[in-house]
Protein backbone atom coordinates (compact mmCIF):
# COMPACT_ATOMS: atom_id res chain seq x y z
CA UNK A 1 0.00 0.00 0.00
CA UNK A 2 1.57 3.25 -1.31
CA UNK A 3 0.00 5.40 1.81
CA UNK A 4 2.40 3.74 4.64
CA UNK A 5 5.66 3.04 2.82
CA UNK A 6 8.03 5.08 3.96
CA UNK A 7 10.16 7.61 1.98
CA UNK A 8 13.88 6.55 2.09
CA UNK A 9 14.89 9.45 3.93
CA UNK A 10 17.45 10.67 6.89
CA UNK A 11 18.17 11.12 10.18
CA UNK A 12 16.97 14.22 11.47
CA UNK A 13 19.58 17.25 11.66
CA UNK A 14 20.32 18.86 15.00
CA UNK A 15 18.18 22.07 14.39
CA UNK A 16 14.68 19.39 12.73
CA UNK A 17 15.24 17.70 16.06
CA UNK A 18 15.38 20.66 18.18
CA UNK A 19 12.62 22.26 16.86
CA UNK A 20 10.20 18.94 16.59
CA UNK A 21 10.70 18.48 20.21
CA UNK A 22 10.04 22.12 20.75
CA UNK A 23 7.08 21.64 18.84
CA UNK A 24 5.92 18.40 20.14
CA UNK A 25 5.77 20.29 23.93
CA UNK A 26 3.74 23.32 22.62
CA UNK A 27 1.53 20.65 20.88
CA UNK A 28 1.41 18.88 24.67
CA UNK A 29 0.10 22.05 26.29
CA UNK A 30 -1.99 23.34 23.55
CA UNK A 31 -3.56 20.80 20.41
CA UNK A 32 -4.98 22.12 17.62
CA UNK A 33 -9.30 21.82 18.25
CA UNK A 34 -9.92 18.46 16.65
CA UNK A 35 -6.25 17.04 16.72
CA UNK A 36 -4.96 14.04 18.68
CA UNK A 37 -1.36 13.04 18.55
CA UNK A 38 -0.68 9.56 19.08
CA UNK A 39 1.91 9.05 21.55
CA UNK A 40 4.96 7.16 20.07
CA UNK A 41 9.02 7.36 20.49
CA UNK A 42 9.35 8.39 16.77
CA UNK A 43 9.56 12.36 16.83
CA UNK A 44 10.42 11.91 12.55
CA UNK A 45 6.66 10.17 11.89
CA UNK A 46 3.79 11.81 13.71
CA UNK A 47 0.49 9.89 13.45
CA UNK A 48 -2.34 12.25 14.40
CA UNK A 49 -5.79 11.68 14.59
CA UNK A 50 -8.57 14.11 12.93
CA UNK A 51 -12.07 14.43 13.76
CA UNK A 52 -14.49 16.12 11.26
CA UNK A 53 -16.17 19.43 12.80
CA UNK A 54 -19.07 19.89 13.69
CA UNK A 55 -21.49 20.83 10.70
CA UNK A 56 -19.86 19.88 7.88
CA UNK A 57 -19.69 16.97 6.10
CA UNK A 58 -17.37 14.72 7.98
CA UNK A 59 -18.93 15.94 11.60
CA UNK A 60 -18.38 12.48 13.62
CA UNK A 61 -16.11 11.01 11.46
CA UNK A 62 -12.10 10.14 12.68
CA UNK A 63 -9.37 10.02 10.04
CA UNK A 64 -5.89 9.58 10.35
CA UNK A 65 -3.00 11.77 9.17
CA UNK A 66 0.29 10.78 8.89
CA UNK A 67 3.20 13.41 9.03
CA UNK A 68 7.11 12.48 8.09
CA UNK A 69 9.59 14.94 8.57
CA UNK A 70 12.82 15.18 6.03
CA UNK A 71 16.32 16.07 7.39
CA UNK A 72 15.92 19.18 7.30
CA UNK A 73 12.58 20.08 8.64
CA UNK A 74 11.36 23.05 8.30
CA UNK A 75 13.57 24.67 5.70
CA UNK A 76 11.11 21.48 4.11
CA UNK A 77 8.00 20.54 4.35
CA UNK A 78 6.75 17.60 5.90
CA UNK A 79 4.91 14.88 3.71
CA UNK A 80 1.68 14.99 5.02
CA UNK A 81 -0.54 12.24 3.90
CA UNK A 82 -3.80 10.56 5.21
CA UNK A 83 -3.63 6.84 6.28
CA UNK A 84 -5.94 4.51 4.34
CA UNK A 85 -8.94 4.98 4.40
CA UNK A 86 -8.66 8.88 3.12
CA UNK A 87 -11.52 10.85 3.43
CA UNK A 88 -13.95 11.74 0.52
CA UNK A 89 -12.89 14.97 -0.68
CA UNK A 90 -12.05 16.63 -4.02
CA UNK A 91 -9.02 17.25 -3.17
CA UNK A 92 -7.90 14.29 -1.45
CA UNK A 93 -7.05 10.90 -3.44
CA UNK A 94 -7.84 7.71 -2.81
CA UNK A 95 -4.06 6.48 -1.81
CA UNK A 96 -4.17 9.98 1.13
CA UNK A 97 -2.19 12.50 -1.19
CA UNK A 98 -3.49 15.47 -0.43
CA UNK A 99 -3.39 18.60 -2.66
CA UNK A 100 -2.52 21.38 -0.75
CA UNK A 101 -0.13 24.43 -1.74
CA UNK A 102 1.20 24.63 1.76
CA UNK A 103 2.45 21.26 1.87
CA UNK A 104 4.31 22.13 -1.61
CA UNK A 105 5.36 25.03 -3.39
CA UNK A 106 3.67 27.45 -0.76
CA UNK A 107 5.45 25.60 2.16
CA UNK A 108 7.05 28.25 4.98
CA UNK A 109 9.57 27.61 7.76
CA UNK A 110 7.32 28.93 10.41
CA UNK A 111 4.38 26.95 9.65
CA UNK A 112 4.38 24.09 12.05
CA UNK A 113 2.54 20.75 12.35
CA UNK A 114 -0.84 22.68 14.42
CA UNK A 115 -0.48 25.28 11.42
CA UNK A 116 -0.86 22.42 9.05
CA UNK A 117 -3.38 20.61 10.77
CA UNK A 118 -5.65 23.42 11.14
CA UNK A 119 -5.06 24.30 7.29
CA UNK A 120 -5.92 20.78 6.49
CA UNK A 121 -9.33 20.93 8.75
CA UNK A 122 -10.51 23.73 7.53
CA UNK A 123 -9.60 21.99 3.93
CA UNK A 124 -12.58 18.96 5.17
CA UNK A 125 -15.06 21.94 6.85
CA UNK A 126 -15.38 23.85 3.51
CA UNK A 127 -15.88 20.97 0.88
CA UNK A 128 -19.69 20.81 -0.20
CA UNK A 129 -19.43 17.68 -2.18
CA UNK A 130 -17.92 13.89 -0.66
CA UNK A 131 -16.00 12.86 -3.88
CA UNK A 132 -12.67 12.44 -5.38
CA UNK A 133 -10.35 14.57 -7.39
CA UNK A 134 -11.83 13.93 -11.25
CA UNK A 135 -8.24 12.48 -12.18
CA UNK A 136 -7.95 10.55 -8.93
CA UNK A 137 -7.35 6.91 -10.72
CA UNK A 138 -5.09 8.37 -13.43
CA UNK A 139 -3.07 10.05 -10.38
CA UNK A 140 -3.61 7.25 -7.80
CA UNK A 141 -2.03 4.62 -10.53
CA UNK A 142 0.63 6.94 -11.32
CA UNK A 143 1.73 6.63 -7.71
CA UNK A 144 1.76 3.02 -7.45
CA UNK A 145 5.75 2.65 -7.12
CA UNK A 146 5.18 3.97 -4.03
CA UNK A 147 5.89 7.84 -5.02
CA UNK A 148 5.82 11.09 -2.52
CA UNK A 149 3.17 13.50 -2.73
CA UNK A 150 5.55 15.76 -2.52
CA UNK A 151 7.46 14.28 -6.16
CA UNK A 152 4.27 15.19 -7.84
CA UNK A 153 3.88 18.59 -9.86
CA UNK A 154 0.92 19.85 -8.27
CA UNK A 155 -1.33 22.42 -10.33
CA UNK A 156 -3.55 23.80 -7.21
CA UNK A 157 -5.87 25.48 -9.99
CA UNK A 158 -9.06 25.31 -7.39
CA UNK A 159 -8.62 27.16 -4.59
CA UNK A 160 -12.51 27.79 -3.66
CA UNK A 161 -12.51 24.55 -1.63
CA UNK B 1 64.99 36.92 2.82
CA UNK B 2 62.16 37.72 4.98
CA UNK B 3 59.43 37.39 2.55
CA UNK B 4 60.95 33.70 1.77
CA UNK B 5 60.89 32.84 5.35
CA UNK B 6 57.17 33.85 5.76
CA UNK B 7 56.29 31.76 2.73
CA UNK B 8 58.26 29.17 3.76
CA UNK B 9 56.21 29.53 7.48
CA UNK B 10 52.82 29.51 5.45
CA UNK B 11 53.82 26.00 4.22
CA UNK B 12 54.49 24.75 6.82
CA UNK B 13 51.13 25.70 7.77
CA UNK B 14 49.43 23.74 4.86
CA UNK B 15 51.27 20.87 5.89
CA UNK B 16 50.02 21.12 9.02
CA UNK B 17 46.25 21.96 8.08
CA UNK B 18 46.99 18.40 5.96
CA UNK B 19 48.45 16.12 8.56
CA UNK B 20 45.30 17.87 10.98
CA UNK B 21 42.62 16.72 8.32
CA UNK B 22 44.56 13.41 8.40
CA UNK B 23 44.09 12.97 12.04
CA UNK B 24 47.94 13.18 11.88
CA UNK B 25 48.30 15.07 15.10
CA UNK B 26 51.52 14.70 15.96
CA UNK B 27 52.63 15.77 12.83
CA UNK B 28 50.58 18.80 12.67
CA UNK B 29 51.96 19.91 15.71
CA UNK B 30 55.35 19.88 14.37
CA UNK B 31 54.93 21.41 11.14
CA UNK B 32 52.97 24.35 13.38
CA UNK B 33 55.80 24.63 16.12
CA UNK B 34 58.05 25.27 12.87
CA UNK B 35 55.71 27.83 11.50
CA UNK B 36 55.78 29.51 14.75
CA UNK B 37 59.39 28.97 15.16
CA UNK B 38 60.23 31.15 11.85
CA UNK B 39 57.71 33.61 12.15
CA UNK B 40 55.85 33.61 15.62
CA UNK B 41 53.44 37.08 15.46
CA UNK B 42 51.07 34.80 12.94
CA UNK B 43 47.98 34.11 15.25
CA UNK B 44 46.65 31.76 13.20
CA UNK B 45 50.04 29.36 13.71
CA UNK B 46 48.92 29.63 17.42
CA UNK B 47 44.85 28.29 17.16
CA UNK B 48 45.71 26.12 14.88
CA UNK B 49 48.35 24.69 17.05
CA UNK B 50 45.98 24.76 20.08
CA UNK B 51 42.93 23.15 18.32
CA UNK B 52 45.33 20.08 17.86
CA UNK B 53 46.01 20.02 21.37
CA UNK B 54 42.38 20.50 21.74
CA UNK B 55 41.80 17.29 20.05
CA UNK B 56 44.22 15.46 22.17
CA UNK B 57 42.51 17.19 25.33
CA UNK B 58 46.04 18.89 26.45
CA UNK B 59 44.28 21.95 27.84
CA UNK B 60 46.97 23.85 29.74
CA UNK B 61 48.81 23.91 26.25
CA UNK B 62 45.68 24.68 24.53
CA UNK B 63 45.37 27.29 27.46
CA UNK B 64 49.33 28.43 26.84
CA UNK B 65 48.59 28.42 22.42
CA UNK B 66 45.10 30.72 22.77
CA UNK B 67 46.87 33.40 25.40
CA UNK B 68 49.87 33.91 22.68
CA UNK B 69 47.29 34.33 19.57
CA UNK B 70 45.45 36.50 22.06
CA UNK B 71 48.31 38.99 22.93
CA UNK B 72 49.03 39.33 19.23
CA UNK B 73 44.93 39.70 17.98
CA UNK B 74 42.68 39.91 20.92
CA UNK B 75 39.73 39.41 18.46
CA UNK B 76 40.48 36.12 17.57
CA UNK B 77 37.02 34.46 18.21
CA UNK B 78 38.80 30.75 17.54
CA UNK B 79 41.32 31.79 20.73
CA UNK B 80 38.77 33.19 23.01
CA UNK B 81 36.47 29.88 22.13
CA UNK B 82 39.30 27.07 22.83
CA UNK B 83 40.53 29.11 25.89
CA UNK B 84 37.28 28.85 27.20
CA UNK B 85 36.84 25.57 26.40
CA UNK B 86 40.13 24.86 28.03
CA UNK B 87 39.70 26.43 31.10
CA UNK B 88 36.19 25.03 31.52
CA UNK B 89 37.63 21.69 31.46
CA UNK B 90 39.79 22.59 34.21
CA UNK B 91 36.67 23.76 36.13
CA UNK B 92 37.71 27.23 35.97
CA UNK B 93 34.33 27.98 34.96
CA UNK B 94 33.71 31.82 35.65
CA UNK B 95 36.73 33.01 33.26
CA UNK B 96 35.83 30.22 30.81
CA UNK B 97 31.81 31.63 30.05
CA UNK B 98 33.76 35.19 30.47
CA UNK B 99 36.14 34.19 27.20
CA UNK B 100 33.02 32.16 25.73
CA UNK B 101 31.18 35.39 26.41
CA UNK B 102 33.71 37.28 24.82
CA UNK B 103 34.43 34.51 21.02
CA UNK B 104 30.33 34.43 20.63
CA UNK B 105 29.82 38.42 21.27
CA UNK B 106 32.78 38.83 18.01
CA UNK B 107 31.31 36.15 16.21
CA UNK B 108 28.07 37.80 16.51
CA UNK B 109 28.76 41.43 15.28
CA UNK B 110 31.43 40.14 12.52
CA UNK B 111 30.83 41.39 9.57
CA UNK B 112 30.05 37.73 8.09
CA UNK B 113 29.04 35.81 11.23
CA UNK B 114 29.79 32.28 10.37
CA UNK B 115 29.26 28.60 11.69
CA UNK B 116 30.70 29.05 14.71
CA UNK B 117 27.63 31.63 16.26
CA UNK B 118 25.50 28.19 17.14
CA UNK B 119 28.72 25.88 18.02
CA UNK B 120 30.29 28.48 20.85
CA UNK B 121 26.35 29.23 21.77
CA UNK B 122 25.97 25.67 22.50
CA UNK B 123 29.29 25.21 24.36
CA UNK B 124 28.31 28.69 26.54
CA UNK B 125 24.54 27.70 26.88
CA UNK B 126 25.69 24.08 28.85
CA UNK B 127 28.25 26.16 31.12
CA UNK B 128 25.93 28.89 32.04
CA UNK B 129 22.90 26.45 32.93
CA UNK B 130 25.50 24.55 34.88
CA UNK B 131 26.67 27.43 36.60
CA UNK B 132 22.81 28.50 36.91
CA UNK B 133 22.21 24.62 38.35
CA UNK B 134 24.98 25.15 41.17
CA UNK B 135 23.64 28.83 42.01
CA UNK B 136 20.39 28.19 42.18
CA UNK B 137 20.45 25.30 44.37
CA UNK B 138 22.64 27.23 46.87
CA UNK B 139 19.94 30.00 46.43
CA UNK B 140 17.08 27.69 47.34
CA UNK B 141 18.70 26.47 50.24
CA UNK B 142 20.13 29.44 51.66
CA UNK B 143 16.15 30.82 51.29
CA UNK B 144 14.58 27.30 53.04
CA UNK B 145 16.94 27.80 55.71
CA UNK B 146 15.52 31.55 55.91
CA UNK B 147 12.08 30.76 55.81
CA UNK B 148 12.22 28.02 58.39
CA UNK B 149 14.06 30.45 60.81
CA UNK B 150 11.57 33.64 59.88
CA UNK B 151 8.48 30.70 61.11
CA UNK B 152 10.31 29.63 64.26
CA UNK B 153 10.74 33.43 65.22
CA UNK B 154 6.74 34.05 64.34
CA UNK B 155 6.10 31.27 66.48
CA UNK B 156 8.17 32.40 69.37
CA UNK B 157 7.31 35.69 69.13
CA UNK B 158 3.22 34.45 69.51
CA UNK B 159 4.46 32.44 72.59
CA UNK B 160 6.23 35.26 74.04
CA UNK B 161 2.54 37.38 73.69
CA UNK B 162 0.22 35.27 75.58
CA UNK B 163 -2.35 37.00 77.06
CA UNK B 164 -4.95 35.61 79.44
CA UNK B 165 -7.93 37.30 77.58
CA UNK B 166 -9.80 34.67 75.44
CA UNK B 167 -10.38 37.27 72.46
CA UNK B 168 -7.16 38.66 72.51
CA UNK B 169 -5.78 34.56 72.09
CA UNK B 170 -8.04 33.78 69.24
CA UNK B 171 -7.05 37.21 67.34
CA UNK B 172 -3.12 36.30 67.97
CA UNK B 173 -3.83 33.09 66.54
CA UNK B 174 -5.39 34.83 63.74
CA UNK B 175 -2.67 37.36 63.06
CA UNK B 176 -0.01 34.28 63.20
CA UNK B 177 -1.57 32.30 60.29
CA UNK B 178 -1.60 35.45 58.33
CA UNK B 179 1.70 36.58 59.09
CA UNK B 180 2.61 32.53 58.03
CA UNK B 181 0.75 33.03 54.74
CA UNK B 182 2.08 36.65 53.29
CA UNK B 183 5.82 34.90 54.52
CA UNK B 184 5.00 31.41 52.25
CA UNK B 185 4.03 34.45 49.54
CA UNK B 186 7.37 36.71 49.70
CA UNK B 187 9.27 33.91 49.80
CA UNK B 188 7.79 32.23 46.77
CA UNK B 189 8.18 35.71 45.30
CA UNK B 190 12.17 35.29 45.96
CA UNK B 191 12.27 31.80 44.24
CA UNK B 192 10.56 33.27 41.07
CA UNK B 193 13.60 33.84 38.67
CA UNK B 194 15.08 30.17 39.39
CA UNK B 195 12.02 28.55 38.58
CA UNK B 196 12.07 27.72 35.25
CA UNK B 197 9.00 28.10 32.82
CA UNK B 198 8.37 29.12 29.51
CA UNK B 199 10.50 31.66 27.60
CA UNK B 200 8.00 34.71 26.26
CA UNK B 201 6.99 34.18 22.62
CA UNK B 202 8.87 37.65 21.72
CA UNK B 203 11.99 36.20 22.66
CA UNK B 204 11.96 32.99 20.31
CA UNK B 205 12.37 32.96 16.99
CA UNK B 206 9.06 31.80 14.70
CA UNK B 207 11.58 29.25 12.77
CA UNK B 208 13.70 27.72 15.59
CA UNK B 209 11.12 27.90 18.29
CA UNK B 210 14.26 28.74 20.47
CA UNK B 211 15.59 31.87 22.47
CA UNK B 212 17.22 34.17 19.99
CA UNK B 213 20.96 34.01 20.03
CA UNK B 214 21.37 36.34 16.90
CA UNK B 215 17.88 38.46 15.64
CA UNK B 216 17.85 40.01 12.97
CA UNK B 217 14.83 42.05 11.83
CA UNK B 218 13.44 42.01 8.64
CA UNK B 219 11.01 45.58 6.62
CA UNK B 220 8.03 43.46 7.68
CA UNK B 221 9.15 44.32 11.29
CA UNK B 222 9.32 40.33 11.87
CA UNK B 223 12.31 39.39 13.98
CA UNK B 224 14.19 35.64 13.33
CA UNK B 225 17.53 34.08 14.28
CA UNK B 226 19.55 34.88 11.48
CA UNK B 227 21.59 32.11 11.05
CA UNK B 228 18.13 29.82 10.13
CA UNK B 229 16.73 33.05 8.14
CA UNK B 230 19.89 32.99 6.05
CA UNK B 231 18.76 28.96 5.08
CA UNK B 232 15.77 29.69 4.77
CA UNK B 233 16.64 32.71 1.66
CA UNK B 234 19.11 30.32 0.41
CA UNK B 235 16.99 27.25 -0.01
CA UNK B 236 13.09 28.18 0.29
CA UNK B 237 13.01 31.36 -1.34
CA UNK B 238 13.39 35.37 -0.82
CA UNK B 239 10.26 35.90 0.98
CA UNK B 240 9.41 36.89 4.84
CA UNK B 241 8.96 33.10 6.13
CA UNK B 242 5.49 34.71 7.88
CA UNK B 243 4.32 38.01 5.63
CA UNK B 244 5.78 36.45 2.32
CA UNK B 245 6.79 39.74 1.54
CA UNK B 246 9.72 39.91 -1.00
CA UNK B 247 13.31 39.77 1.08
CA UNK B 248 16.60 40.06 0.33
CA UNK B 249 19.64 39.18 2.70
CA UNK B 250 21.19 43.24 2.24
CA UNK B 251 17.48 44.28 4.18
CA UNK B 252 18.41 42.35 6.97
CA UNK B 253 19.23 44.47 10.38
CA UNK B 254 20.81 43.32 13.68
CA UNK B 255 17.60 43.56 16.07
CA UNK B 256 19.64 45.42 18.93
CA UNK B 257 16.25 45.97 21.19
CA UNK B 258 15.95 42.32 21.37
CA UNK B 259 19.20 41.08 21.99
CA UNK B 260 19.28 43.55 24.78
CA UNK B 261 16.20 41.97 26.03
CA UNK B 262 17.29 38.76 25.73
CA UNK B 263 20.82 39.02 27.17
CA UNK B 264 18.79 40.62 30.27
CA UNK B 265 16.18 37.89 30.66
CA UNK B 266 19.08 35.42 30.33
CA UNK B 267 20.96 37.13 33.07
CA UNK B 268 17.56 36.74 35.56
CA UNK B 269 16.53 33.56 33.97
CA UNK B 270 19.48 31.33 33.27
CA UNK B 271 17.67 28.40 33.10
CA UNK B 272 16.40 29.52 29.76
CA UNK B 273 19.73 28.50 28.77
CA UNK B 274 19.05 24.72 28.61
CA UNK B 275 19.29 23.12 25.28
CA UNK B 276 16.95 20.20 24.45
Amino acid sequence: MTSSSAPSRKALSKIACNRLQKELVEWQVNPPAGFKHKVSDNLQRWVIEVNGAQGTLYANETYQLQVDFPEHYPMEAPQVIFLNPAPLHPHIYSNGHICLDILYDSWSPAMTVSSVCISILSMLSSSTAKQRPADNDRYVKNCRNGRSPKETRWWFHDDKV
Amino acid sequence: MAASVAKQAELLKADGNTYFKKERLGAAIDAYTEAIALVPNVPVYWTNRALCFRRRKEWTRVEEDCRKALELDSSSVKAHYMLGIALLEREEHAEGIKELEKAFDLERSAKRPGHLVEEVWSILAKAKYEEWERESSERSWTLQKLKDDCEKALLEHRFLDVSEDKDEVKDAVNDHSKQLELLKDVFSKAADNDTPKEVPDYLCCKITLDIFRDPVITPSGVTYERAVLLEHLQKVGNFDPITRETLEVSQLVPNLAIKEAVRSFLNDHAWAYKMN
